[in-house]
């Protein structure tokens, strides 16, 4: 390598996808050159992402300061232990759903359903999408963060919406409103951290913030905690989440429950950690954490959608990361970054297999689906295998992530903590009990008994909706003029024709593996987990990072 | 050890290829592996007995404390004997159990061979958290082995049953299992060595684990689960709910007895729930009809009675509780055999239709007789042998008062004669009921059972024959165990006769008292019937399941209504609440000045009075101008801050926002749907209020805070030296934040490929529409062609004025646009602004000519040019790297072109352009999605109202009306 | 531009109250519009927010001064590092309009109007709720797993 400079690697997780894109975009009449593209961009992604876990975990955190101005005025590019983890996560999950929705574009390429994943906007808006995704873990600097995941929102709002039918409208309108809003707040506390620092570099903010007033940092922290709040999808700013999710394309889901909400956890990990290492919210975001499990657990409990199910999870999950965090001990962030790692991963495998179920089902609803265990056994082993990991049921990686902040919540040993720990456990067994119910009804339960369940649902349904509708306009909650799509969506039709289609290889592979990663962290759990307290060690001492950003002369 | 686990592993995999190639064959081999585990212990049973006890370390997650540790106690020991023998039995019975054609063979084999091996490693391991792995292990393999046969629903409930029950109970164990690893250590020999102190929270862990234990088995009440679980094969039910996975739960109490027998509560739940369970399994055992279930509830009993004992914590007790272990798990696999031979054979395990077997099916009928037997502890069977010793714990404890009062051993000694005699009763019932000739009854028809068939339990069977007449060889073994408990003599060898004593007596009262029972089984049953169900742990789980279920519809009904404004009021409220609240009450108010310039209030005020009347107006495009009032007020606020860049963007953002909303509403009615003072106004414009305010006091709040100079301090200085422009701003943009501008420029062309998506939903982008002379209806051609597209307007929209304008500006506007490009890095412009008046050009092109005006003023597309200028944007940041410098890097290169002379180019200005062209694009990709897109789709639609009446044609051939030809 | 005096990189920061109080006024009648049903209002209330952050990072500038060239001084310069930031911000907020008047246009395509309407499975189990209904994955069975066993066992695989 010689004088080669390792930082000089940062910017690539972000210009490769962007160059893979530029080129997408250019050669958008083939698809062929557009899948090659992609395919190698992402897989330098990969490589790149890989060998800056070995560097940072070898020599530290890796900086480099673009356009070579001196510190601290232009942006900095920061990958210390945990930015070089997420990236490195983040590049295999978004490379092996790149290759399931290849896959899914093969399959359908003389079929219907093409129509409504158009590739030649998918790919340059994916590749967008994941450059995003890799400028948040890898931003030095406050505005350029906002940056990054405005690039990721707006390829968001792209991919959410695709293919324009009316579900996806009206579930990325409330996906996109959201998150405007959410950048709105993130820019309010930008500007709030800016009028109090005169800096937006968030090494010389973890300087500048230790000065300031007490109050005024409190109101800095609450200001970045909410807008991250919002994006990672904490009680009670997460109901967008259920309701824009589950209508998008298998990979876009796939990607976005894997991953988005992680980028706000790790913002919000990253700003905790650096710029308020004394946090004062510990039980505030104890009692966030609580919340965001058990309502998010008890909103799968209640629904009757794969999809829904899956999302509600996901936003209940979400409080696991915020226990850990909230708890402000190295354990703790250890923990929260093992179980952002195994997250990521579980989530994205289970939504992928989510969308090889409807393809073989026709419908993710747990009314239409049946025999899916004797239709596809290695989709049903991937479920089940998937299922429980997420369940947190050993040796799997959820119960080693989860055992991390069981450990380090009662280590902490306050009532409080204790109490969330209660909680954590209730959310493991509600989650447990939400996917068997999954796996009972759709796998175990013959196909004929889930048609017979759905005629009869299908008349209730029917009547019911009436009922309500006219019930809720007598009763005047619901002003006239208001929609409510209230049209037998889900469940309540009969799929006409549910003949099971053979899963195409390439989408069965690239769920195959993104199982096979998740359990193969049960494998190096022991080499993982210790990089994760040292990720934690480095965060919770701040100085490894400040001192490889700043050069002694300009920390002030 | 782990060598033994890995091999299960190893056998698990490969099980499924096996019993496809194989078929039932696939079971003998399989078989192999528990008996290899098996005869490993009998190979290191005389290291266990003097205490060389085998131990193994392997790292796995150390910075958790969980690691493969195994140490082979005596304990495991024996336990480990009864898992892998019957496993190995049970595996070759099945060879005869299921048929060569069933399906489901790949799947058994896998789940059962791995359940084997965790069981086996369950009992290994010195690991606590390795225990909570491979006991959870055993909840979810023996789920899948419940729902077996998934096909009917009560089947899959019964599954699910057993799972959320013994998870439960697993999971209270895990936090009982952390909360001692956090404050002592993981590893079990070294909590045994080292006993925490029984503080409050030793307590509740120890009691969180005996939850665990209790549940996993089968304990009131927890006990339903097991009885439901017999849906699954009766090979499994032999193995999992006879000798193996029921006693995971008796080997913990029985692991904890040496050290927390002490504990509070720990006697109250061990011994007390244990001999409720006794007696409660043994009662509705003798309401049973089907056979198997009838085991099953003896089963329960009998795991009550054990973990009684286990949890007494005397060295006697100790010795009976692995007697007890090792005589039910071998006479209950026995009888559970047994039923899976008598149902195959007779098609049915209702006793009230079996008749007549025992004779006809001697192979079965006899060892059945000695398992039951041996459960009744009839001498000289094992099972007397352990009851006897439990007995004479129970009463050397009411003897000795230790380690609790003796009024509570007495009561002990009761309730154990009560639950034998029960016990008695229903086996007396259930060897009558599966063998006996009854009256009235004919003889059921038989298929006779294949002799290898048999084979398992008359093996079995024998060996609880076996098991008693060796009694007395059996002590040394075990007694290793007994002596680690701190309470109590040393306990007697386990013999068939130890005199005439008082458990002796007590047995034979309780045998006595079983037969009588079994005699007047009608007049009792009639009494069983009268008595109301005393614990029905079903009803009450299902109770529990649905209190969640309907606590989860009633908070997801609250908490997730489904209504986008709500969701941002909440986030609003968060916002108000916390930050908002802590800029109140935590924060200082800082000196404020009026203004910098009296213009600004003059400004401001308007801008506010705009906004106040957006909120009014019930026009969509009076709103949208009056927006667009404030936003050139912001522009002018720029100009009076001092910041030109900001202001001349500002206003061509507005003006581009400006003709981008009057073409996308265009079809849009014109007022908006409803009033603006609608109901819901009141709490809407309050919520606007208090974040407005809250904004406010955050940004003086923060404003207050200040104590030092900005870091652009330096940029005046350093933006000339180094970055080679005199436009701070500029140079701020294309160089010193280049990395941010590149990161905005990669959501413009994110923007414009998502609204060309949602416009053409199909594509990304339609073909060119070119116009040509000849290819379009021209019924205005008279009027001159100023603009080419032009023609194609309908006369009405037609301005000549408008054309001959647009003819003439549009080149002013691309010279204009360049030039902005070109010297924004020394005045104001830059790339943004550049392309904004590119686009705008456009705009006016489209706005005066149509659809195919646009396509003649920029006749290609939008995706490659927006890709273009990705391409050149990121190329700019990557070509540094070439010379040897950092990404993003700039130089300036002076060099002569003729006819400029001297060129001092900044490299920073390639990145511009790129911005530039990409501006461009996204102008490009807005105006033909919200202009040409909809104008199109009107077009589509007029056509369509046209042929109404004709044959429905696609409008398809609208789409490709204006193609090249 | 009277104001020549005092330098935009101050070390303590005066706020412009004027500014402060145009920054509360769009921001709380955006804020109020943007809880409106149709998406145009939404999308006119989040202009209105972003034009009030806009004047916001005006605010945390300092004191206003001259245009930030190299050539003025210094002293009297306005602060160029907050006016970068809101030129990304404007940009940005161009394509959220771009896209949000897209999406509008489409969902006006679909439903005939451009208010947003309720989640219809959230509907459903408001439905659930109102009843006092269970989920419809909910096992309604009231059966005992044991009693029934014998029916079970007919349907058991058996070699």
């Amino acid at each position: 390598m010689g004088d080669f400079a390792v930082p000089n690697l940062l910017p690539l997780p972000v210009l490769l996808p962007l160059l893979g894109a530029a080129l997408a975009l250019a050669f958008r009449r083939s698809d062929r050159l557009q899948r090659i593209v992609s395919i190698a961009a992402l897989a330098g992604v990969v490589v790149v992402a890989a060998v800056l876990v070995w560097q940072t975990d070898a020599s530290g955190p890796q900086v480099l300061w673009l356009g070579a101005w001196q510190e601290p005025l232009g942006i900095s590019l920061v990958a210390d232990r945990l930015s070089a983890l997420m990236l490195l996560v983040s590049s295999v999950v978004t490379l092996l759903v790149l290759l399931f929705a290849i896959g899914q574009g093969h399959a359908d390429s003389d079929d219907e359903v093409a129509r409504e994943t158009p590739l030649s906007i998918f790919h340059p808006t994916y590749l967008v999408l994941t450059a995003g995704v890799a400028n948040a873990f890898l931003a030095g600097d406050l505005f350029n963060l906002f940056v990054g995941f405005e690039i990721l929102l707006f390829s968001s709002y792209v991919l959410i919406t695709l293919g324009g039918s009316a579900s996806r409208i009206h579930a990325g309108t409330t996906y996109v409103v959201v998150s405007l809003l959410s950048s709105a707040l993130f820019l309010i506390g930008i500007a709030a951290t800016y009028a109090a620092t005169g800096t937006v570099n968030l090494a010389q903010l973890a300087i500048r913030i230790g000065g300031l007033d007490s109050g005024v940092a409190l109101v800095l922290q609450l200001c970045l905690l909410t807008a991250f709040a919002i994006k990672a999808a904490v009680f009670p700013m997460s109901a967008w989440l259920p309701d824009s999710y589950p209508t998008a394309p298998a990979p876009v889901t796939a990607v976005f429950a894997g991953l988005l909400t992680k980028v706000g956890v790790y913002a919000i990990i990253r700003t905790q950690t650096l710029l308020f290492p004394e946090s004062p919210l510990t039980d505030l975001l104890l009692w966030a954490a609580l919340l965001t499990m058990v309502i998010g657990i008890l909103g799968a409990v209640s629904q009757s959608g794969l999809k829904r199910i899956l999302s509600f999870t996901l936003v209940s999950h979400i409080g696991y990361m915020i226990f850990g965090i909230a708890l402000s001990t190295q354990a703790g962030t250890a923990g929260a970054i093992f179980y952002v790692v195994h997250h990521i991963i579980i989530q994205t495998s289970l939504f992928l297999i989510t969308g090889l179920v409807e393809r073989i089902g026709g419908s993710t609803s747990l009314h239409r689906l049946g025999g899916l265990a004797m239709a596809s056994p290695l989709l049903a082993t991937l479920f089940f295998v998937s299922a429980m990991n997420l369940s947190g049921v050993p040796p799997f990686s959820g119960f080693l992530a989860k055992i991390g902040l069981v450990d380090a919540g009662i280590a902490v040993g306050t009532p409080l903590a204790w109490v969330v720990v209660a909680g954590g456990i209730v959310t493991s067994l509600l989650t447990l009990y939400a996917l068997s119910k999954v796996w009972s009804q759709a796998f175990w339960r013959p196909l004929a008994e889930a048609r017979q369940v759905a005629e009869l649902a299908a008349e209730e349904a029917a009547d019911e909706a009436e009922q309500f509708e006219q019930a809720e306009l007598d009763a005047g909650r619901r002003p006239r003029g208001t929609t409510t799509i209230t049209a037998a969506p889900t469940g309540v039709a009969l799929a006409v024709d549910t003949s099971p289609r053979a899963l195409p290889r390439m989408m069965l592979g690239a769920t195959a593996a993104m199982t096979a990663v998740g359990l193969s962290i049960t494998l190096v759990a022991g080499p993982l987990h210790a990089f994760t307290e040292r990720a934690a060690a480095d965060l919770r001492q701040r100085d490894p990072y400040v001192t490889s950003v700043l050069p002694e002369q300009v920390r002030r | 050890m782990a060598q033994l686990l890995l091999l299960h592993l190893i056998a698990a995999a490969l099980a499924p290829w096996l019993a496809k190639t194989l078929r039932t064959k696939a079971f003998p081999l399989l078989a192999l592996v528990p008996a290899t585990a098996f005869a490993w212990l009998l190979v290191v049973a005389t290291d266990v007995r003097d205490g060389n006890l085998p131990t193994q370390r392997i790292p796995w997650v150390p910075g958790l404390g969980l690691d493969l540790d195994f140490r082979l106690t005596t304990l495991s020991w024996v336990v480990a004997l009864l898992v892998t023998g019957v496993g190995a039995l049970v595996l070759l019975y099945c060879t005869w159990y299921f048929r060569d054609d069933d399906p489901t063979l790949w799947r058994f084999t896998s789940v059962f061979t791995a359940f084997a091996g965790a069981m086996l490693g369950l009992v290994l391991t010195d690991n606590f958290l390795m225990l909570y792995v491979f006991w959870e292990l055993t909840t979810v393999l023996s789920y899948l082995l419940i729902g077996h046969n998934p096909g009917s629903s009560t089947n899959r409930r019964a599954a699910m049953q057993a799972l959320l029950v013994t998870t439960f109970g697993g999971l209270a164990m895990l936090v009982g299992i952390i909360a001692i690893g956090v404050h002592h250590t993981y590893s079990i020999s070294a909590l045994l060595a080292d006993p925490p102190p029984l503080d409050a929270v030793t307590v509740a862990a120890v009691v969180l684990l005996l939850v665990g234990a209790l549940s996993k088995s089968a304990l009131v009440p927890f006990h339903f689960w097991l009885p439901g679980a017999m849906a699954a094969p009766t090979p499994v039910s032999a193995y999992l709910h006879a000798a193996a996975m029921v006693k995971a739960g008796i080997y913990l109490v029985a692991l904890l007895a040496p050290v927390f027998a002490g504990a509070p509560a720990w006697h109250a739940l061990t011994l007390g729930l244990g001999l409720l369970t006794m007696i409660v399994g043994g009662w509705r055992a003798l309401r049973q009809h089907d056979i198997k279930l009838l085991l099953a509830y003896g089963t329960v009993s009998q795991l009550g009675f054990i973990v009684a004992i286990a949890g007494l914590g005397t060295k006697t007790a100790a010795l009976a509780a692995l007697a007890l272990v090792l005589a039910h798990g071998l006479f209950k696999s026995t009888l559970f055999l047994v039923v899976g031979v008598v149902d195959h054979a007779a098609g049915t395990r209702d006793l009230r239709r079996l008749s007549g077997l025992g004779r006809r099916m001697l192979p079965v009928s006899v060892p059945a007789a000695f398992a039951g037997l041996s459960m009744a502890g009839v001498i000289p069977m094992a099972g007397f042998v352990s009851k006897e010793s439990a007995l004479e714990s129970l009463w050397e404890e009411a003897q000795e008062a230790a380690p609790f009062p003796s009024i509570y051993g007495y009561l002990a000694l009761a309730a154990v004669v009560v639950g034998s005699a029960l016990t008695v009763a229903y086996t007396c019932r259930f060897l009558w009921g599966a063998f006996a000739t009854k009256p009235g009854v004919p003889p059921t028809p038989i298929t006779v059972p294949h002799p290898g068939f048999v084979l398992s339990p008359l093996l079995l069977g024998v060996g609880c024959l076996a098991l008693g007449l060796l009694a007395p060889f059996e002590s040394p073994w075990l007694m290793p165990y007994a002596v680690t408990l701190p309470t109590g003599a040393s306990p007697e060898p386990l013999a068939l006769w130890h005199g005439v004593t008082v458990p002796l007596l007590l047995s034979l009262v309780s045998l006595g008292v079983g037969v009588a029972l079994f005699a007047q089984r009608e007049a009792f049953a009639r009494a069983q019937a009268r008595v109301p169900a005393l614990v029905d742990g079903e009803r009450g789980f299902a109770r529990t399941l649905r209190a969640v279920d309907r606590g989860a519809v009633e908070t997801t009904a609250v908490t997730q209504r489904g209504s986008l404004p709500i969701y941002l009021a909440s986030i609003l409220l968060v916002f108000v609440a916390l930050p908002g609240m802590a800029a109140v009450t935590q924060g200082r108010l800082p000196e404020v000045r009026l203004w910098d310039n009296p213009a600004q209030a003059v400004v401001g005020a308007l801008m506010i009075a705009a906004a106040v009347l957006v909120l009014v107006t019930r026009r969509r495009l009076t709103a949208v101008m009056l927006v667009g009032a404030t936003g050139y007020g912001v522009a002018m606020l720029f100009v009076l801050h001092g910041a030109p860049d900001l202001a001349i963007t500002q206003m061509l953002v507005e003006t581009v926002s400006l003709v981008v909303f009057v073409l996308a509403l265009r079809r849009m009615p014109t007022k908006f749907t409803r009033h603006p003072d609608s109901p819901s106004r009141t709490w809407r414009l309050g919520l606007g209020a208090a974040v407005g305010a809250a904004v406010g006091v955050i940004a003086l709040v923060a404003s207050g805070g200040r104590t030092t100079t900005p870091v652009s301090v330096d940029f005046p200085t350093e933006a000339y030296t180094f970055g080679h422009g005199k436009n701070i701003v500029n140079v701020t943009l294309v160089d010193i934040r280049a990395w941010d501008t590149l990161g905005e420029v990669s959501v413009l062309v994110a923007a414009a490929t998502g609204i060309a998506s949602l416009i053409f939903v199909r594509t990304r982008n339609t073909r060119l529409s070119r116009a040509t002379a000849k290819a379009l209806p021209s019924s205005n051609a008279a009027r001159g062609t100023w603009l080419l597209g032009g023609r194609t307007m309908r006369k009405e929209k037609r301005s000549v004025i408008f054309e001959v304008v647009t003819r003439l500006v549009f080149h002013i506007m691309l010279a204009a646009s360049l030039y902005l490009l070109f010297a924004g890095h020394n005045q104001p412009g830059g790339g943004f602004a550049g392309g904004l008046v590119a686009g705008l050009a456009l705009v006016v092109r489209y706005l005066a000519g149509g659809r195919y005006e646009l396509d003649e003023a920029a006749p290609f597309d939008a995706g490659l040019l927006v890709g273009l200028g990705l391409l050149v944007a990121v190329g700019s940041a990557l070509a540094p790297l070439a010379f040897g410098g950092t990404i993003l890097e700039t130089t300036a290169v002076d060099f002569t072109l003729w006819p400029w002379g001297e060129v001092h180019l900044v490299t920073s200005l390639v990145f511009d352009i790129g911005v530039y062209l990409i501006v461009v694009g996204m102008m490009l990709d807005i105006v033909r999605s919200l202009g040409t897109g909809i104008d199109r789709q009107i077009a589509e639609e007029q056509e369509q109202d046209e042929q109404q009446q004709e044959t429905e044609d696609e409008p398809e051939e609208l789409q490709t009306e204006g193609a090249r030809p | 531009m009277t104001t020549l005096a005092p330098t935009g990189f101050e070390s303590t920061l005066t706020p412009n109250i004027t500014l402060v109080l145009v920054v509360v006024g769009l921001v709380a009648v955006g804020t109020a519009l943007a809880l409106d049903r149709s998406l145009v209002r939404v999308l006119l209330g989040m202009v209105l927010i972003g034009n009030g952050v806009a004047v916001l990072y005006l605010v945390v500038s300092g004191r206003a001064g001259r245009a930030p060239f190299v050539g003025e001084d210094p002293a009297a310069m306005s602060d160029p590092l907050p006016q970068a930031m809101v030129l990304t911000a404007i940009v940005i907020s161009l394509a959220t309009i771009g896209f949000l008047l897209a999406l509008s246009y489409r969902l006006w395509q679909i439903s005939g109007t451009d208010d947003v309407p309720d989640d219809a499975e959230d509907a459903r189990i408001q439905r659930l709720a109102r009843d006092d209904e269970t989920s419809e994955t909910y096992d309604r069975s009231e059966e005992s797993t044991t009693t029934s066993d014998e029916r079970a066992e007919a349907g058991e695989s058996r070699g």
